[in-house]
C-alpha cells in the first residue's frame, strides 16, 4: 500500500476533506470513500474550511489498540455562536466512524479527547460545526508501529 | 465487568470557570470484527452513547462507534456558573444506562 | 425463659465475647509474630498450573528441536559455509516480498533497512543497512551463507540462520540473495519516522498511577478486597497483616530473593502462591487473576522504593551467576539470547519497537500492556519473548525464571519501583 507524506497528502486535500490520498489499493480506496461519504452527509455536502481546527495524535502509535486523540476547536462558545457538532472519521478503519462529539455553550470550550482503534496506519480526519451553519476540518496521519518480532 | 465508572473533576470553581472533566468507563468495547477460536464473528456490544448534564441541563454528549477503544476514556470542559450536579450516563447496545454523579461548589 | 436458661444464656454470651477476644488477641499476636518469623510456605506442590499449558491465543508451534531457558536441544552450527557457487540464480522480485513477510519470523525488515522493500515502512536498524549490499563486493556464496547461516562467518552473530533452522528453503534463499544483488542505492523514507536512524527513542510519558490513563489501577482495589477476603478457612491476609501500607513499604523491592526451603529464586507472584497457600488456604497460583491483583498491590505498596536485593550471600551470587549465563543462551528457532536483543543490539529499533537496556525493564512489573487489555507480570513477559523466538516456554514458577529475575533485578538495583506500570 504506497502513502504519500503528510504534507504531500495535506496539499492535495484542497476542497474534499477526506479523499486525499492517491495511489492506494482498491481496499484502502473503498475505505476512503466511506470516510468521505460520512463527511458529506454531515456537512450536507458543504465544503469544510481546512483551519481552526487541531489534533493531538501520536505520529507514531505503539500499537492500534487504543490511540490517544486530543481535538480542539478554535471556535467561540457562545450562546448565538457555538461549536455545535464534531464528527471524527478514521480512513483507513473498516468502518470509518469513530464518534460525534455534541457541544452546548455550557461546555466552555469545544475540546474532547479520548483513545481509539487504528486498523493501520491512516488519516484521521475531524469536521467540526457550528451552530451558524459553519463547517471547520483538519487531519492527521497516524502510523500505526509494526511489531518486530513477527507472528 | 461490573466496575464503576472512573470520574476526576474539581470539587469547587469559581462562578465562571471552564473545567476540565475526565471519565473512564470500563467495558470491552467489543467492536463485532473478532472472531472466536471457531471462526464465529464475536457480536458487537460497545457503550455507544455519553451524555454530561449539569442541573439537568446538557453540557457534552457523544455518540460512540466501535473505533474508540476499549475502557472509553472521554475528557470535556464545562463552564460553571452556579453550584450544582454532574449527571454522567453511558449507554450499552442492549439499552442498560450506567449513570454517575458529582456535586461541584461554585462560588 | 427458665432461670437455668438466662444463666446458659448468659454464660453462651460470655463464651462468645471471650471467643471474640481470642480471635482478636490472637489476630494481633500473629501480627506480631507475622513480622517476626518465617513465612509460611507451601513446598510441596507447584505454584502453578500443572501441567503447564501455554496461553490460549499465543502461537502454538512445535518448537522442541531447539534449546530452551530449561535444557538444551539445538543442533550445533554448520562449521564451514556450503559450497553454492557464485551463479546463484533467483527470481529478485520474490526476493523482496520475502525480505519482508513478518510470518517468517519476524522478517529480514525487522533489524534491516534494505532499500524499497517493504515500502522502506518502519524497517529496523538492530544490524546494519542493507541498502546498498549490491555493491559491496560480496560473492554470491557469502550472501547465501551468510543467509543460510551466518555463524559460519560470526560465531557472535546475533542473525538467526534462516537456513539451517528452516525459514526459508534453499530456493527461497536464491531469491533473496537475488534481490539482495539489485539494493544499490540508499534507501528513501516517505517520513523522517520511517528512517530509523532519525526515529526518536519512545519516552513513556504516560501517569502510570492515574486510575484513569491506566485500566491496571482496578487491580490495586480488587487486591485489597482479596487482602480481607476470608477463605474457608476463616482467615485472610488482614488476620495477621492488618496494615498492609506500614508493613510493606520495601518488601517488594527486596524481592526477588533466594529461598532455601524451596531451593529457588522466588519471586513476589510465586511467594504469593505459596505462602497464601500455606497460610489462608487460598489457591491462588502464578497467572491467575488473583495472583496477579496481589501482585500489583504488593508492589504498589512499595513504590518509591529502590530495587535493594540481597546481591551478597552466596545463594544470591550463585543464582544471580546462572542468570547471567542463561541470558546469554541462544534458544528457539530464531536461536536468540536475551542479550542479542537487550545488549547487543539495545536502543535500537526492531521494526517499529524499541530494543531498551536491562535497567529500566524491571521496576515497573507487572505492567498494564495496552495492546492487551491485560497485566503482565514479569514472568509472563519472560514467557513471551520465548515463544516470539520460537522458544517453548517454562512454566511461570521454573527456577530458571527465578534466577533470570535475580539477575534482571541486580541490573536495575537502586531503581524506584512505580507499579502498575503502562506500556504497550
Amino acid at each position: 500500500m504506497r502513502q504519500l507524506s503528510r504534507r504531500a497528502a495535506l496539499a492535495l486535500g484542497a476542497g474534499s476533506a477526506a479523499l486525499t490520498i492517491v495511489g492506494w489499493d482498491e481496499g484502502a480506496l473503498a475505505a476512503a470513500k466511506e470516510a468521505a461519504d460520512e463527511i458529506a452527509k454531515f456537512t450536507g455536502g458543504k465544503t469544510a474550511a481546512k483551519e481552526k481546527v487541531s489534533i493531538e495524535l501520536p505520529e507514531i502509535a505503539e500499537n492500534g489498540n487504543t490511540v490517544p486523540l486530543a481535538l480542539s476547536i478554535d471556535a467561540p462558545m457562545t450562546a448565538d455562536n457555538y461549536v455545535s457538532e464534531v464528527l471524527v472519521v478514521a480512513e483507513g478503519n473498516p468502518n470509518p466512524g469513530v464518534a460525534t462529539f455534541h457541544f452546548s455553550p455550557m461546555s466552555g470550550k469545544a475540546e474532547a479527547s479520548t483513545r481509539i482503534r487504528l486498523a493501520t496506519t491512516q488519516n484521521i480526519v475531524v469536521v467540526a460545526k457550528t451552530s451558524k451553519g459553519e463547517f471547520f476540518s483538519g487531519q492527521k496521519l497516524v502510523k500505526v508501529t509494526i511489531g518486530g518480532c513477527g507472528g | 465487568m461490573a466496575e464503576k465508572p472512573r470520574l476526576k473533576l474539581p470539587k469547587e470553581a469559581k462562578k465562571g470557570d471552564v473545567i476540565e472533566i475526565k471519565t473512564l468507563m470500563p467495558h470491552i468495547m467489543e467492536s463485532g470484527q473478532r472472531k472466536d477460536k471457531d471462526g464465529k464473528t464475536i457480536p458487537r456490544k460497545i457503550i455507544n452513547k455519553f451524555t454530561a448534564e449539569f442541573n439537568g441541563k446538557p453540557v457534552f454528549s457523544a455518540n460512540l462507534d466501535p473505533a474508540i477503544a476499549a475502557n472509553p476514556y472521554l475528557q470535556f470542559s464545562a463552564k460553571v456558573e452556579e453550584s450544582g450536579t454532574f449527571k454522567f450516563t453511558w449507554t450499552d447496545d442492549d439499552g442498560t444506562v450506567i449513570s454517575a454523579e458529582e456535586k461541584i461548589t461554585v462560588s | 425463659m427458665t432461670r437455668a436458661g438466662m444463666w446458659a444464656g448468659s454464660a453462651a454470651i460470655a463464651l462468645i465475647v471471650a471467643g471474640a477476644f481470642a480471635v482478636v488477641a490472637a489476630g494481633s499476636r500473629a501480627n506480631a509474630q507475622a513480622n517476626k518469623r518465617e513465612a509460611p510456605l507451601e513446598t510441596k506442590d507447584a505454584a502453578s498450573v500443572q501441567p503447564w499449558k501455554r496461553y490460549a491465543g499465543w502461537p502454538a508451534r512445535d518448537e522442541s528441536k531447539y534449546n530452551t531457558l530449561g535444557h538444551l536441544a539445538t543442533a550445533p552450527a554448520p562449521t564451514a559455509p556450503r559450497p553454492v557457487g557464485n551463479q546463484v540464480i533467483g527470481d529478485a522480485a520474490n526476493g523482496g516480498k520475502l525480505v519482508a513477510d513478518r510470518n517468517r519470523g519476524g522478517s529480514c525488515l525487522a533489524c534491516h533497512v534494505m532499500g524499497q522493500a517493504g515500502n522502506a515502512d518502519l524497517p529496523g536498524n538492530a544490524a546494519p543497512d542493507l541498502s546498498e549490499i549490491g555493491n559491496a563486493g560480496r560473492t554470491d556464496e557469502w550472501l547465501f551463507n551468510y543467509v543460510y547461516d551466518a555463524r559460519v562467518y560470526n560465531p557472535e552473530t546475533i542473525m538467526p540462520p534462516w537456513g539451517s533452522h528452516g525459514f526459508f528453503t534453499d530456493p527461497e534463499i536464491n531469491d533473496i540473495v537475488a534481490f539482495l544483488k539489485t539494493l544499490k542505492s540508499p534507501a528513501v523514507f516517505k517520513t523522517a519516522l520511517d528512517d530509523p536512524n532519525k526515529r526518536p527513542a519512545p519516552v513513556e510519558k504516560r501517569d502510570n498511577l492515574d486510575a484513569i490513563e491506566n485500566p491496571a489501577m482496578w487491580a490495586v482495589e480488587k487486591a485489597q478486597e482479596l487482602w480481607n477476603l476470608k477463605s474457608a478457612s476463616g482467615f485472610s491476609c488482614n488476620t495477621c497483616h492488618s496494615e498492609p501500607q506500614a508493613t510493606f513499604k520495601t518488601w517488594a523491592a527486596s524481592m526477588p530473593k533466594w529461598e532455601p526451603r524451596l531451593d529457588k529464586v522466588l519471586g513476589v507472584e510465586e511467594f504469593v502462591a505459596r505462602h497464601a497457600k500455606a497460610t489462608t488456604g487460598a489457591a491462588w497460583l502464578m497467572e491467575t487473576d488473583e495472583n496477579r491483583a496481589l501482585s500489583v498491590y504488593l508492589h504498589f505498596l512499595a513504590n518509591g522504593a529502590p530495587i535493594a536485593i540481597d546481591t551478597s550471600s552466596a545463594e544470591a551470587k550463585a543464582a544471580i551467576e546462572r542468570g547471567k549465563v542463561l541470558s546469554a543462551r541462544k534458544v528457539g528457532q530464531l536461536n536468540m539470547a536475551c542479550t542479542d536483543c537487550h545488549g547487543k543490539a539495545a536502543n535500537h529499533w526492531i521494526r517499529g519497537q524499541w530494543l531498551g537496556d536491562p535497567k529500566g525493564q524491571y521496576d515497573h512489573f507487572p505492567t498494564w500492556r495496552t495492546s492487551l487489555l491485560a497485566i503482565w507480570d514479569i514472568r509472563q513477559r519472560f514467557q513471551w519473548c520465548q515463544v516470539n523466538i520460537r522458544a517453548d516456554e517454562l512454566p511461570p514458577d521454573a527456577k530458571e525464571y527465578g534466577d533470570l529475575e535475580l539477575y534482571l533485578a541486580a541490573q536495575n538495583e537502586g531503581l524506584k519501583l512505580s507499579v502498575p506500570g503502562i506500556r504497550h
